[in-house]
């Protein structure tokens, strides 16, 4: 009996020594996750429901839900919510389609694809802010590139900036310009892992590339796509930069994204407090929503 | 009483020295807070990265001549961040910065932090007897005044002026403009000067290049206008007070104006309309005086020659011509541990002395009167000067300034808005003014 007892002890401590082994590597990691990304987190919400002091630049006492009730109250914030969605369902698909599109593409044998390839990372490197200013000057319409070359079709000048359908399209074209490489990347490491032997066996029965893409390609890479699906939207959703250097959000509020508009209204109106009711709104809407895509590219993998 | 007597000696002599000590560390003691060779004292400032270099490898080495012992060191920031880190900074416990060099609406904000000093009352000790406060030109020293307390001296003088191209002009067939222009005869005179120069059949020259973009200096253009009709946008309770015929007749010149603007123009802000003009398409500009070197006499920057670019007040209202002004204002942190110093860098910097070395050598636009009435060293600057005295001038009369209030870019924010919208279609100028004047009450509630 004692020796069971001593042999259930000596387990026991030996499972507490692995946890605490454990622990001990992942503590300095959660010390730095928490100090990086939860205090920040918390801050802001310290501060949406406090009034924040400008001469001390501390939240200076509780006023509950005020900030929350002012936000919403706000056609402005919503305005927002609603570029940031088009925005999103106009990039997204664009980008997924594209760059699957360009991967299988390049994926097959021709010459200079590897020359391509190392040209595709280009846009990805560029900081944002550059690209914005460069392709505000490509698509001036006085001296820009871009009328330049429709004039020598007898098109234009487009007022590509200036026109407020015009300008969320030319924001969704320079945002693609930049991201897509990045899905290309993703999709040719997808396309190259893709087992060789079940389109061996298409070729036999004398599948055509269609049947091979639809039926075959597809659906393996089905998980892959909706995986790059979550890891765009989440980078797309965080745009900012590339509204602020191009169009500034404007003309009028047309490219105004969520976040330029939480940006302009923290660091240029100086609302710290409304603004970061806006953040924990959004965070929590990006959450959510990310869980649903999340669930959504679950259920993909099962299914394929 | 040998002992006595050599104690007396020995006395005497160590009195001797510590006079001598006392001789010497003079100096030292009339400079105290200076720093000397041994301990050198640091001044830390934070500045607008689109000058700060310049200052630091041209303006700190001519002020180390004078006061060798003071180590500055500026920051640069981008122009959006500023005001944010500037404001973080000062309310700090230990604030890195001793200096805060704060665009012309800041110091509100600032001040009402408690964390500057007040220049006329805090420094009064250390500023020397010549250093002349009467001679700066009201409207630029009034940048870093509020609730009647002196924070700061101007170190950076700018002011909305009319740019215009004589060749452009002439090919119009319009006469120049003079201060006299209204704003009536500039918008007839407005379609002449849209123009097909080269005799390609269409249009190559433009009237006009300004701000038109969403951005918070675009409505300092209408602003003006209202100005030089004697309207303002705040009253005396700070309440809104430009939803009048005069406010929409303004933004809707500024909307008019867009028609005699180059194609694409609603998205052009300070460089676009800039480099408009600087390539001869644009025959006026409503711009900030400090880029008329680039635009007139660098010619790596420029296509057009100094005679060839006429600068002035802008077209005039029933109450007068108008201007808008815009002065970076150097401040000095409360909490500075080395503000004798600080405050020296900024009176050296603002002395009659110094701002003609700082318009001479680095071509900044200057304050006082003294500097403007006196012969420039070069011969471009003659008509930007006269431009520029106008200018104070009639800011001053029609208080041509954005709004003085701790939050005053919440209120300029609210007004870049809505501007936009009027400007690109999505509001009449009257919903937008309507618009912005209730953001603009609730921001000041």
């Amino acid at each position: 009996m004692a020796s069971v007892q001593t042999r259930r002890g000596g387990a026991r401590g030996a499972a507490l020594r692995d946890l605490a082994g454990r622990w001990a590597f992942m503590a300095p990691a959660a010390a730095l996750l928490g100090l990086t990304l939860a205090y920040p987190i918390f801050y802001t919400i310290q501060i949406s429901f406090s009034e924040l002091n400008l001469g001390t630049f501390q939240p200076d006492g509780f006023v509950g839900w005020d900030n929350y009730r002012t936000v919403i109250e706000d056609d402005r914030f919503w305005q927002a919510l609603r570029v940031t969605a088009i925005y999103l369902v106009a990039a997204l698909p664009l980008q997924i389609v594209l760059g699957f599109s360009i991967a299988w593409l390049i994926n097959a044998e021709w010459q200079g694809r590897g020359v391509v390839r190392a040209l595709f990372i280009i846009p990805m490197v560029v900081a944002p802010v550059v690209a914005g200013g460069v392709w505000r000057m490509i698509l001036d319409p006085l001296w820009g590139l871009a009328n330049h070359l429709i004039g020598l079709f007898g098109l234009g000048p487009v007022d590509w900036l200036g026109d407020p359908t015009l300008a969320m399209a030319t924001v969704v074209i320079i945002d693609t310009w930049r991201w897509t490489p990045f899905v290309v990347l993703i999709a040719t490491a997808a396309i190259l892992a893709l087992p060789k032997e079940v389109f061996e066996a298409a070729d036999v029965d004398g599948a055509n590339w269609w049947y091979k893409l639809r039926w075959i390609a597809l659906p393996l890479l089905m998980p892959m796509i909706a995986a790059t699906f979550v890891v765009r939207w989440l980078g797309a959703v965080k745009m900012f930069d590339i509204a602020l250097a191009a169009t500034g959000g404007g003309p009028g509020h047309a490219t105004a994204v969520i976040n330029l508009f939480i940006y302009d209204e923290a660091f240029r109106s100086l609302r710290f407090a409304e603004s970061s009711a806006m953040a924990i709104i959004v965070l929590a809407l990006t959450m959510i929503l990310t869980g649903l895509f999340l669930l959504g590219a679950r259920r993909l993998e099962r299914r394929y | 009483m040998q002992s006595n007597h050599s104690g007396w000696r020995i006395d005497r002599r160590a009195a001797l020295t510590a006079a001598l000590a006392l001789i010497a560390a003079a100096p030292a003691l009339a400079q105290e807070g200076l720093g000397t060779a041994a301990a050198p004292v640091e001044v830390r400032m934070i500045a607008n990265e689109a000058f700060a270099r310049q200052w630091q490898t041209a303006m700190v080495p001519e002020f180390n001549k004078k006061f060798p012992h003071v180590k500055v060191t500026i920051d640069g920031v981008p122009y959006n961040e500023l005001l944010a880190k500037s404001l973080l900074d000062v309310t700090g416990a230990s604030p890195l910065y001793d200096v805060i060099i704060a665009d012309d609406p800041w110091t509100p904000q600032l001040a009402q932090t408690g964390s500057l000093l007040d220049l006329k009352k805090d420094a009064a000790a250390w500023t020397d007897k010549d250093f002349d406060w009467d001679d700066f030109n009201a409207a630029p020293l009034a940048a870093s005044s509020w609730n009647g307390v002196q924070y700061g001296v101007p170190l950076r003088s700018n002011m909305l002026l009319m740019f215009y191209n004589r060749t452009l002009y002439q090919k119009a067939g319009v006469p120049e403009p003079t201060p006299k222009l209204t704003w009536d005869e500039y918008m007839a005179q407005a379609p002449k000067l849209v123009q097909d120069t080269k005799g390609g059949g269409k249009p190559d020259a433009w009237a006009i290049g300004t701000y038109f973009m969403r951005d918070v200096l675009t409505p300092t253009i209408w602003q003006t206008i209202l100005n030089s009709n004697g309207g303002q946008l705040l009253d005396k309770d700070m309440k809104p007070a430009f939803v009048t015929p005069d406010g929409i007749k303004a933004l809707q010149t500024h909307i008019d104006l867009v028609k005699f603007a180059p194609p694409g123009a609603a998205s052009h802000g300070f460089n676009e309309s800039l480099q408009a003009f600087r390539q001869g398409q644009v025959a006026t500009m409503f711009m900030w005086g400090s880029v008329f070197k680039g635009t007139a006499v660098d010619a790596a920057t420029t296509t057009l020659k100094p005679e060839q670019v006429g600068i002035q007040v802008m077209p005039a209202g029933s109450k007068g011509p108008g201007a808008h002004r815009g002065i970076w204002s150097g401040v000095v942190s409360k909490k500075s541990k080395n503000p004798r110093a600080a405050f020296a860098l900024l009176q050296w910097l603002s002395s009659k002395e110094g701002e003609k070395w700082h318009a001479n050598t680095l071509g900044v636009f200057p304050a006082r009167k003294s500097t403007l009435a006196a012969k420039p060293e070069s011969d471009w600057l003659v008509p930007v000067y006269a431009a520029l005295q106008q200018a104070y001038e009639a800011a001053q009369a029609g208080q041509m300034w954005r709004p003085r209030h701790p939050k005053s870019d919440a209120v300029q924010q609210a007004l870049a808005d809505e501007t936009a919208r009027a400007i690109s279609g999505q509001a009449t100028a009257e919903a937008a003014l309507k618009a912005a004047a209730a953001r603009i009450e609730r921001v000041l509630r």
